[in-house]
């Protein structure tokens, strides 16, 4: 670092979109908007507060003048994260819900001419044979999914916590190796093991004697297969994850409780009871909830190894979003299905949102 | 040394589930690399060989004069860089005023960024779609570049700043008692005391770009602008039976992720759940 150079101070005098953004800021958070709770009153400001963070303000400024300038710095550094996700987050998310009650086919692509349709989307997606097997399917398929993936995970995360050193290398290499592999290189190895008459997977079920001949096996062909040939991708992926995550969790837990009941006479299972899961109890939400919300928007695995089918067979919610809009061109009905997704997720997931927006309190 | 009986079982049982376990997990990999390098006539067989025996590059040869691959290859890396700087320059500046400052808008933006990191990508997918090509911006490497930056933003300013929050403000008030600006202590204190989250960051960003299938496929209408997922998926539809070229094609896009999380591997877990889990 050239200590010649004269630092530059321009930037805390803050340029035009600095300035704007703390209007809009000023006016967005509203004391007490994000709980309920707090009284009112600017949100706390930072005059009180020591650090670095405290500028030196001229003493008889105006009020006004006086808090953009000491919110200009922080907002200039703030300006191009929040331009980029505003743009490119914000608008398409305002967009979707407006697109959802928009007659967007082919004809508003080509013209541009777009007319309001109402509810017309909803209820079309409302109406539609489809929908209760889609709603099921992709419930059931994230159910079996999350499951699976957190029963394996943290069986995996307890065998690492008790192998040896090298052992414990070796599985921890095993996983961050499967964990790597891009989701389309795995699928796409995925087709090439459980290929017909070639798959390696094929070959071994046969010599096992335990199925019969398997060789001319084609997973992709019927509705249960396909979707056990799409599990136990996203499981393979999503179990390196879990598992060292727990294994983290795991591993804070302090000896001495451990001693204490192994003096006591406890038990295994009482041992997990009592002691391990209350400690992996937040870590265990926050993997189980990133779960659901993964594995509820499996797209590019089950696109890539079954296309939906056979006959639309393993279509879920993503799935039947992406081909009403972009293989039917209705996109209006694509972004109902979409909004209605969210909607159903957040729904899912409705206590730990809340916890987010509460946690907003002390951040 | 004796070891009484029954721990000496549950070790040995422990220690079998563990090779089972990884000869399970490893197996697909294992099977990917071993089809790669495996002479091309020797693939296509009945009855499958467990070691690329003879040994052959043929694939690797074969996957990279396929047409589009090399330019495909060039995208992929132009874009990815691209996503990595930004995220990194913007996720910085902003971590630091979110971290070092308070201000009017600091908790309401985080509670969105929270919130945001939520919404499923295919959501998302039909109004991006929509919007770029009103703005003329399909086919466009830039678009999809800003679109990856999006993506990747919510969750690089919230790890940058749960580093950023570890560094001890004192630092800064001795630079500042020295003299230095606020633009100079960000500099030369700031940076280079946050690099480790800013690998862990950019690590994060590059995969997220790297790896996209969905957004490349459904933004990019042309072979000349696909990224390198959507040239492996074209690949496979359009020749489906060439699987030696295909899997060495696959190993090599997968490659640059694997080293990468190998380097990265201690803070791997660290960096997923920093934030994430209120300490």
């Amino acid at each position: 670092m050239p200590l010649s150079e004269k630092p530059r101070q321009t930037s805390a005098a803050g340029p035009a979109e600095g300035r704007a953004a703390a209007d809009a800021a000023a006016t967005a958070e509203a004391p007490g908007v994000l709980s309920g709770v707090r009284p009112t009153g600017p949100v706390r400001t930072d005059a009180d507060r020591p650090g670095p963070g405290r500028p030196r303000t001229g003493r008889n400024r105006p009020a006004v003048l006086r808090r953009l300038r000491r919110n200009a710095l922080p907002l200039t550094l703030l300006a191009p994260a929040a331009a980029v996700l505003a743009l490119v987050l914000g608008y398409p998310l305002v967009r979707v819900v407006v697109i959802s009650f928009q007659d967007y086919g082919l004809r508003a692509l080509f013209t541009g001419r777009i007319s309001w349709a109402g509810w017309a989307n909803y209820r079309a997606v409302l109406e539609d044979a489809q929908l209760v097997p889609v709603l099921l399917r992709t419930a059931g398929f994230c159910a079996a999914l999350v499951a699976g993936t957190l029963l394996i995970g943290l069986a995996v995360a307890m065998m690492m916590g008790r192998l040896g050193r090298r052992m414990r290398t070796a599985v921890t290499f095993v996983l961050i190796a499967a964990w790597a592999v891009p989701n389309v290189a795995s699928s796409l190895v995925w087709q090439w093991l459980f290929q017909p008459v070639y798959g390696v997977v094929n070959w071994l079920l046969t010599r096992t004697h335990l199925f019969g001949d398997l060789t001319q096996r084609d997973w992709s062909g019927s509705t249960l297969s396909a979707f056990l040939l799409v599990w136990l991708l996203v499981v393979w992926q999503s179990v390196p994850f879990v598992a060292l995550t727990l294994h983290a969790g795991l591993s804070q837990i302090p000896r001495p409780y451990y001693e204490a009941a192994a003096l006591d006479g406890a038990g295994p299972w009482t041992v997990f009871r009592v002691i391990t899961l209350p400690f992996l109890r937040p870590i265990l939400g926050l993997v189980t909830i990133l779960s659901v919300i993964w594995d509820f928007n499996v797209f590019t695995q089950l696109w890539i190894l079954t296309r939906g089918g056979p006959n639309q067979t393993t279509t879920t919610l993503p799935i039947w979003s992406f081909t009403k809009a972009f293989s039917s061109n209705s996109f209006g009905q694509g972004a109902a299905i979409a909004v209605v997704s969210v909607l159903l997720l957040l729904a899912a997931t409705a206590l730990y949102v809340r916890r987010l927006v509460r946690s907003g309190e002390d951040l | 040394m004796s070891v009484p009986f029954p721990a000496r079982a549950r070790r040995i049982g422990l220690n079998a589930a563990a090779v089972l376990f990884c000869a399970v997990w490893i197996f697909p990999v294992y099977w990917m690399v071993n089809t790669a390098f495996k002479p091309y006539g020797d693939i296509l067989k009945p009855t499958p060989g467990f070691l690329p025996f003879p040994f052959s590059l043929a694939n690797f040869s074969d996957a990279v004069h396929k047409s589009g691959f090399l330019t495909d290859l060039a995208n992929s890396a132009v874009v990815t860089c691209s996503v990595v700087l930004l995220a990194i320059v913007v996720a910085f500046l902003a971590a630091t005023a979110l971290t070092r400052f308070h201000f009017f808008g600091r908790r309401s933006f985080l509670v969105g960024v929270l919130i945001v990191q939520m919404v499923p990508q295919p959501a998302l997918l039909i109004p991006i779609f929509l919007s770029l090509k009103s703005a003329h911006m399909l086919n466009s490497l830039f678009g999809l570049t800003l679109t990856y930056l999006a993506l990747v933003l919510p969750f690089t300013v919230w790890v940058l700043r749960g580093f950023l929050q570890g560094i001890p403000v004192e630092l800064e008030e001795a630079a500042m008692v020295d003299g230095a600006s606020r633009v100079r202590i960000i500099r030369t204190i700031l940076l280079p005391l946050v690099l480790p989250g800013v690998i862990a960051t950019s690590v994060f960003a590059f995969i997220t770009a790297w790896n996209d299938y969905v957004f490349a496929y459904v933004l990019m209408k042309d072979q000349s602008h696909y990224t390198l997922p959507v040239w492996l998926v074209s690949f496979s539809t359009s020749a489906g039976t060439d699987y030696g070229g295909l899997i060495a094609a696959s190993t090599l896009f997968a490659l640059p992720v694997v080293v990468f999380f190998m380097l990265i591997q201690r803070r791997l877990v660290a960096g997923m759940t920093a934030g994430a889990v209120k300490d």
